[in-house]
């Protein structure tokens, strides 16, 4: 099979399609600012499209790079998309998360599918791949939900991001320290662009790990920026 | 030599300022805690100095040890022992006084101190200078004294409670955020970029050891920070 040929998750392509009807049912009474739409839409975009192009075609068969990059779209960034896409009517209808659960399960999840037996596993048979896409992309509005449900203080968010950020680090750490492969599957896959596995694998380790680093990093600014803010307006009340 | 001598001259203001303070009836501003924090401090240059200073000319994981200890962790330490009113009782009054009048307090403004911290940081890890550094002992002794002095003016204002919350918590994620770029170039990159230094995998442990470094002691201020603010929200919410 080409690189460049389709691939698809069936499942995903549903939900994605389902996701979307159920957000404009929704839309027609509870009507969402556009950059809310486009958001929801992105993070739509983004699972049903890293899932279902010539993106899974490599990750499955060629690269563990690519296969990284394919976990942070789905884990990381289409959650978030998703989560800001939501009015505050429809945020209401969802059941709060503590944080003190959200954070362990999402670390659980983050850790128990890149585990190198279940990632193996995963990969050799079809319908495991699914399920550990699954639970990343739950895990990942399982991480963001007490985000963006506004439960959190600045103070709170801030703990929450960097106990997050330092704890999801190892992974990656340890992928772009290892010298010798650890997920088997990629040892015999053909290769792509003269990575040989190793390499594959230390490029991934770096993207997983820049990739967290920007994402954690701009949202550590934003609560930075809103404590900064909150301070700002508590002094100027005081004075007044 | 020089190392001994600045840091006996520093042991021997701040045990006279601890002196002095506790004969004023305040030892609660002098206390225990204070001292061991400041030997704690004090002890660290040496240490990352002299007893390093081998390992740091052949290892460039050392080397990064060494800048963050005397960088980082040291001037926390010594801040964290003088910082409130024993700091005014370190230097002399007649030195003071004349001190305070002169445009170095500015040095003290978050903008400045971060400005000088970050170019610091980035200019001293430029490869070409930081060759010319191995090789010249002097500009090696400025680098260090380079690396004492931002870090000391970062942790003064850092651990200054006078300061608000969110000010102290903002300069911390500044000075995490320009770190972990740097620490993310020694570990992103695929060959060695100091020519002293052959060694790729020594130079990732080196991106490791700053980043493990920065998240201990900037990490610890932030959560010290953040903490009383958490748990009276927490309540709100549930109540």
């Amino acid at each position: 099979m080409s690189a460049t040929s389709f691939t698809f998750e069936w499942f995903f392509l549903g939900a994605a399609v389902v996701a979307a009807a159920a957000y404009v049912w929704f839309a027609r009474e509870d009507r969402p600012e556009p950059w809310r739409a486009g958001s929801f839409a992105l993070g739509i975009v983004l699972i049903a499209g890293s899932l279902n192009s010539p993106l899974e075609t490599i990750a499955v068969k060629r690269l563990l790079l690519i296969h990284l990059l394919q976990n942070a779209l789905i884990a990381d960034i289409a959650p978030l998309f998703l989560l800001l896409g939501l009015t505050p009517r429809m945020r209401r209808a969802l059941p709060h998360v503590r944080a003190r659960y959200a954070l362990p399960a999402w670390l659980v999840a983050w850790y128990a599918t890149h585990a190198a037996n279940v990632y193996d596993y995963a990969l050799r048979n079809s319908w495991p791949l699914q399920v550990e896409h699954a639970v990343l992309i739950l895990g990942g509005l399982l991480f963001w939900w007490p985000l963006v449900s506004g439960r959190l203080s600045s103070p709170a968010a801030l703990a929450y991001l960097g106990v997050g950020f330092v704890a999801s680090s190892f992974l990656g750490l340890a992928l772009i320290f290892s010298t010798r492969v650890i997920y088997s599957y990629y040892e015999h896959t053909p290769r792509l662009w003269g990575l040989s596995p190793v390499r594959d694998q230390n490029l991934g380790g770096i993207l997983m790990n820049g990739e967290q680093t920007l994402v954690f990093l701009c949202a550590i600014g934003f609560y930075v920026w809103r404590l900064l803010s909150e301070e700002g307006a508590a002094e100027a009340s005081s004075q007044s | 030599m020089a190392v001994h001598a600045v840091c006996a001259l520093g042991a021997l203001l701040f045990a006279q300022a601890v002196v002095r303070l506790r004969r004023r009836g305040r030892p609660d501003l002098a206390g225990w805690g204070r001292v061991a924090f400041f030997a704690a401090g004090i002890a660290l240059v040496p240490i990352s100095l002299l007893a390093l200073d081998e390992r740091a000319d052949e290892n460039l994981t050392w080397h990064m040890t060494q800048h963050v200890l005397v960088g980082d962790l040291s001037p926390a330490l010594l801040v964290l022992a003088t910082r409130g009113p024993l700091a005014l009782f370190l230097l002399p009054p007649g030195v003071l006084k004349p001190l305070a009048r002169t445009p170095l307090r500015r040095l003290v403004r978050p903008k400045i101190a971060y400005a000088l911290w970050a170019a610091n940081l980035a200019v001293w890890h430029v490869p070409a200078l930081y060759d010319a550094a191995l090789h010249h002992e002097r500009l090696h002794y400025f680098e260090h004294a380079c690396w004492a002095v931002a870090g000391l003016l970062a942790w003064t204002l850092l651990l200054d409670d006078r300061r608000a919350v969110g000010l102290r918590v903002a300069l911390a994620a500044a000075m995490f955020a320009s770190s972990q770029v740097l620490s993310d170039v020694l570990m992103f990159t695929f060959h060695p970029l100091y020519p002293a230094y052959p060694s790729l995998r020594q130079q990732q442990l080196a991106g490791v050891v700053m980043m493990a470094e920065q998240v201990l002691t900037l990490g610890t201020l932030a959560f010290v920070l953040l903490r009383p603010r958490i748990r009276p929200f927490r309540r709100t919410v549930t109540a």
